[in-house]
């Protein structure tokens, strides 16, 4: 499987753990998407960070991922909520490490 | 040494605050409903004016620092006393003792809540108690709501911390010009006898406000962690620090609103 292809798995799944698992240690996260709806864009920098993060996102409905669609070897299209916001969004895996964890992956409004 | 006065000091942050104050040779005068030095009931006007008028006669010559502490939580069921303790047991209590702190050009410290930054709060209601201050009106007001609901119960006392952040802030300028400092801390989750003791699903919500110096350990902020803090703030090594609100959360707060700079 590729990184794309795990990264939608965990969101879909709201897999806190293996999420943060896909992610280089100081792999980061960048959301643009929130800042068109009450909250603002994620920078999250660090797996743990990311495992924390995504573990109180998921928990309390702030964030979850429906219609999913991998479109390429780096990049997947899905509606993403956020607190009952909906963006359609693209993410992009922008940089993995020598061995296969992601070191930088953006999401942005599509 | 100083003479500080402390609300809530009785249990959780307000007694290690006690205790560490104690430590250092300071004399220190808790104010709560039991156990305390003066024992009142701080979510009423006469308790409140109890505790006003006994500071006075015990210390005419003034107070180092006032800590205002005592609260209680959204869980607690009754959304007026949430509203009466949490913020009017504060402000009431801080514009009460004023003078006594003036005159030995003290400082005030505040407890809020990291929660105030989560978008969880009424912030209709925290603009009645900042912007209008009518107590009854606002006990009318929240005894339409149903207080058994613990979402209902988070939202008035996030409300009651967020107003008392606001508070804080919008009174730290007078102040200071006057030669008094007021500052807040804004606690994570704390460990307390209630937490020991909470069902596996609210111990799952309340990991799932990560506390990054706690990664993986699964605990919660320690009463002394909060503690140090205050007792930072409300000595003189804090003169330079007037009108902030001091995040004492082991990183939640930057973790989950790292673009709230300022």
């Amino acid at each position: 499987m590729k990184a794309i292809e795990k990264y939608v798995q965990a969101m879909e799944n709201k897999d806190y753990n293996g999420l943060a698992e896909l992610f280089d240690k100081d792999g980061t996260i960048i959301d643009y998407c929130p800042n068109g709806t009450s909250q603002r864009e994620y920078h999250v920098y660090g797996k743990e960070a990311i495992n924390m993060f995504f573990r109180n996102k998921f928990m309390f409905g702030k964030c979850s991922i429906s219609e999913a669609e991998v479109v390429n070897d780096t990049q997947a299209e899905f509606v993403i909520n956020y607190t009952g916001f909906y963006v359609m969004a693209i993410a992009t895996v922008r940089r993995v490490s020598e061995n296969g964890l992601i070191e930088r992956l953006t999401v942005r409004p599509k | 040494m100083g003479v500080y006065a402390i609300t809530g000091g009785s249990s959780g942050i307000g007694a290690k605050t006690v205790e560490l104050l104690k430590r250092e040779g300071h004399t220190v005068v808790n104010i709560d409903l039991k156990d305390g030095d003066i024992c009142v009931n701080l979510a009423t006007a006469s308790g409140r004016q109890e505790a006003i008028d006994k500071l006075h006669i015990m210390y005419p010559e003034g107070l180092d620092g006032f800590i205002c502490n005592a609260g209680v939580s959204g869980a607690c069921g009754n959304l007026g006393l949430i509203i009466s303790l949490n913020y009017f047991g504060t402000t009431k209590l801080a514009k009460g003792v004023f003078d006594l702190v003036e005159k030995k050009k003290g400082s005030f410290v505040v407890t809020s809540s990291n929660t105030i930054s989560q978008g969880a709060g009424r912030l209709d209601i925290a603009d009645l108690l900042n912007n209008i201050g009518d107590e009854q009106r606002i006990l009318n007001l929240v005894s339409t709501l149903d207080g058994s609901n613990l979402s209902v119960g988070n939202s008035i006392y996030v409300a009651t911390k967020y107003a008392l952040a606001r508070f804080v802030r919008r009174i730290s300028s007078s102040w200071a010009a006057r030669g008094v400092r007021i500052n807040a801390v804004a606690p994570g989750n704390v460990e307390t006898a209630m937490t020991a003791t909470m069902n596996v699903n609210a111990k799952a919500a309340l990991n799932a406000l990560p506390i990054p110096t706690k990664y993986g350990q699964e605990t919660l902020m320690q009463p002394d962690e909060i503690a140090e803090a205050i007792i930072f703030l409300v000595s003189d090594k804090a003169k330079g620090i007037n009108g902030n609100v001091m995040f004492v959360d082991g990183g939640t707060d930057a973790l989950l609103n790292s673009e709230k700079v300022y």
